[in-house]
């Protein structure tokens, strides 16, 4: 026999209870779990996205960006910057550029606010600038009322080449000219249309929401950037796609601000109920500790004792939450897709990993072994007199 | 040589209930040598519980000297009394204090784990002395009130105590019972053990060395 048999020998007592007390320790490393996942996961979709995915490595924008790109694309909403057409022409004396894709972007929400469609003007620079551009049907534009969808939108929408396609909110009519191999990225979401055409639509002709520049070596970045800098009004950003991402990643600053309240709130609870439980385990059995110390067990005796059954509890209740944790994490990820976030990458958005699943298990072992701390001290200082002698 | 285990001199417990202070044991000198049977009779109230608990270095006297085993317990921290405790004293209660998850067996085997030497052969060598082998796996809950109490003092004995202390042991049993627990107390004596068992009944303890009588805290005479 050993410290261990006795520990659990007495979680046996009330099965109930130390089930519970494991639960709500289960449901903050889950918490934890998701949280965490959803952290890095949707900063490393954000990422992909805007910076491995687009194959863009700078974005010319009008003063207020990084925030305010972020923000078209986040929101949905029509920026009331724009960037002139000309700026093209003056760009395309730079050297060492592989494309140039001037580009309208807007959003659209659907009238019963179920959707919010995202619409992009491009044009055939497109195709040297996104890595993946590559028809499973079809191909490009044949006319202005052309529309080229993303894998997705065709899949939602049951839409095949030389399909028509109405928008209500513009009451207009496109005919499907391509649709693109999936290419797990936001453009699986989108709606492709000529520049012109797209900028008719908002009515911003000649305007654009950003020029995106491939370069030829990705090593020469910073040179270009001040030879593009140089070359354009003071008006104009040049950023990189990594700041544009960062500045996406700022509007789910406040969201993550939110989740990690939610990850303390539930870690206090578990808390105070790991706390309650080892208190009352430790309060119902005065008498037996009293006697303990009367055949000689010591204060490290009892804290050994009742730190090993709040050990069990911990280890189950992390073990089990953080398991818990990693298989919901892609529901939440659907979740927080549909509810939560005004920009959605493409990828999956919640990405849990052995690294998140020990951290999260460590954390709420050690919280609650230090929970364990007060109850261990309770049972360590009874003096077996005074229980005594209350019998 | 000195054949004195447990020397009391001039011993005084005063509590405090309110204002008013009880003295529950009043100036008390006693001496039981190695070997002795001694019952400490008295009413309740007497103080004799009290006694008990200052020998067993569960309590603290107010004032006067207490030695058990050679060693001065008044003057002594709290882990050299818990040293005693758990090596010279063996307890037996008038409730049993099984622990009702544990088996038996583990429950005789709970304070050699607190003295670092679990010895399931020894708990088991002492079970069969209190004729419970064929119970060693019970909880004790499927036990009877005679049957816990001799789990009980097989518990004690497991570290091999010199001396042992039974408040009213025969407390919550019947009289056939009583009468078991009592002979069993008679066997551990003969093998030299010393036992101080504190009762209110008379009859129970015809059987003892010695008869200490107390009152209002104070020893009324010895036979």
């Amino acid at each position: 026999m050993n410290y261990a048999t006795v520990a659990m020998s007495n979680l046996r007592r009330n099965p109930v209870r130390s089930v519970l007390t494991g639960l709500s320790l289960a449901i903050s490393a889950a918490t934890l779990t998701v949280v965490l996942s959803l952290d890095k996961g949707y900063t490393s979709a954000v990422t992909e996205d805007l910076v491995n995915k687009t194959g863009v490595h700078l974005y010319i924008t009008k003063e207020g960006c990084p925030i305010e790109a972020a923000s078209v694309i986040a929101q949905g909403g029509l920026s009331p910057l724009y960037v002139s057409e000309d700026i093209v022409s003056k760009i395309n004396y730079v050297q060492h550029l592989e494309a140039v894709m001037p580009f309208k972007l807007f959003a659209v929400t659907t009238n019963d606010g179920s959707r919010t469609d995202i619409f992009m003007g491009v044009t055939e620079a497109v195709k040297a600038v996104k890595p993946d551009w590559t028809y499973a049907s079809g191909g490009w534009f044949t006319s202005d009322t052309s529309v080229i969808l993303g894998a997705e939108m065709a899949r939602i929408e049951n839409l095949s080449v030389g399909d028509k396609m109405y928008t209500e909110h513009f009451n207009r009519e496109f005919v499907v000219s391509g649709i693109l191999e999936r290419s797990y990225s936001q453009d699986d979401g989108t709606f492709f249309l000529p520049l012109l055409t797209a900028q008719k639509l908002v009515g911003r002709e000649g305007k654009l929401s950003a020029v995106a520049i491939k370069l030829k070596d990705i090593s020469m970045l910073d040179e270009i950037r001040n030879q593009l800098r140089a070359s354009i009004p003071a008006d104009y950003f040049v950023i990189g796609s990594k700041e544009l991402s960062e500045g996406i990643l700022a509007f789910f600053s406040s969201t993550r601000v939110i989740m990690f309240v939610m990850v303390v709130v539930a870690i206090l609870i578990s808390v105070f109920g790991i706390i309650n439980t080892m208190l009352m385990a430790v309060l119902e059995r005065k008498k037996e500790f009293a006697y303990l110390k009367c055949v000689g067990a010591g204060k490290k005796d009892l804290l050994k004792l009742i730190s090993l059954e709040t050990l069990a509890i911990c280890l189950s209740g992390s073990a089990l939450g953080v398991v818990a944790g990693a298989f919901l994490s892609p529901l939440s990820g659907n979740m927080m897709r549909k509810l939560f976030i005004a920009y959605t990458p493409s990828g999956s958005i919640a990405r849990p990993d052995l690294l998140i699943v020990i951290f999260a298990f460590t954390v709420c072992t050690l919280i609650g072994m230090a929970c364990s701390l007060y109850p261990g001290l309770r049972a360590a200082n009874i003096v077996p007199m005074e229980v005594l002698r209350n019998e | 040589m000195n054949n004195t285990i447990i020397k009391l001199e001039h011993v005084s417990k005063e509590y405090h209930r309110g204002t008013e202070t009880v003295h529950a044991v009043n100036d008390v000198s006693l001496s039981i040598n190695k070997g002795e049977f001694v019952a400490i009779l008295g009413h309740s109230g007497s103080g004799k519980t009290t006694l008990l608990n200052i020998i067993g270095c569960l309590d603290h006297p107010t004032s006067g000297d207490v030695e058990v085993n050679g060693i001065k317990i008044s003057s002594s921290p709290e882990k050299e009394l818990t040293i005693l405790r758990k090596k010279t004293i063996g307890f037996v209660f008038q409730q049993f204090f099984l622990i009702p998850t544990l088996t038996v067996l583990q429950n005789v085997q709970l304070p050699a784990l607190f003295a670092s030497k679990a010895d399931e052969g020894k708990a088991k060598e002492l079970l069969t002395m209190v004729g419970l082998e064929k119970r060693l796996s019970h909880l004790p809950g499927q036990l009877s009130g005679g049957e816990m109490q001799r789990v009980a003092i097989a518990r004690s004995l497991i570290n091999d105590p010199p001396v042992l202390l039974a408040d009213e042991p025969t407390g919550n049993l019947d009289s056939r019972n009583a009468d078991n627990i009592m002979n069993l107390l008679s066997e551990l004596n003969d093998k030299g053990i010393t036992i101080v068992i504190v009762t209110h009944n008379h009859d129970l303890v015809k059987n003892c060395s010695r008869h200490v009588f107390m009152e209002d805290g104070k020893l009324k005479h010895e036979s």
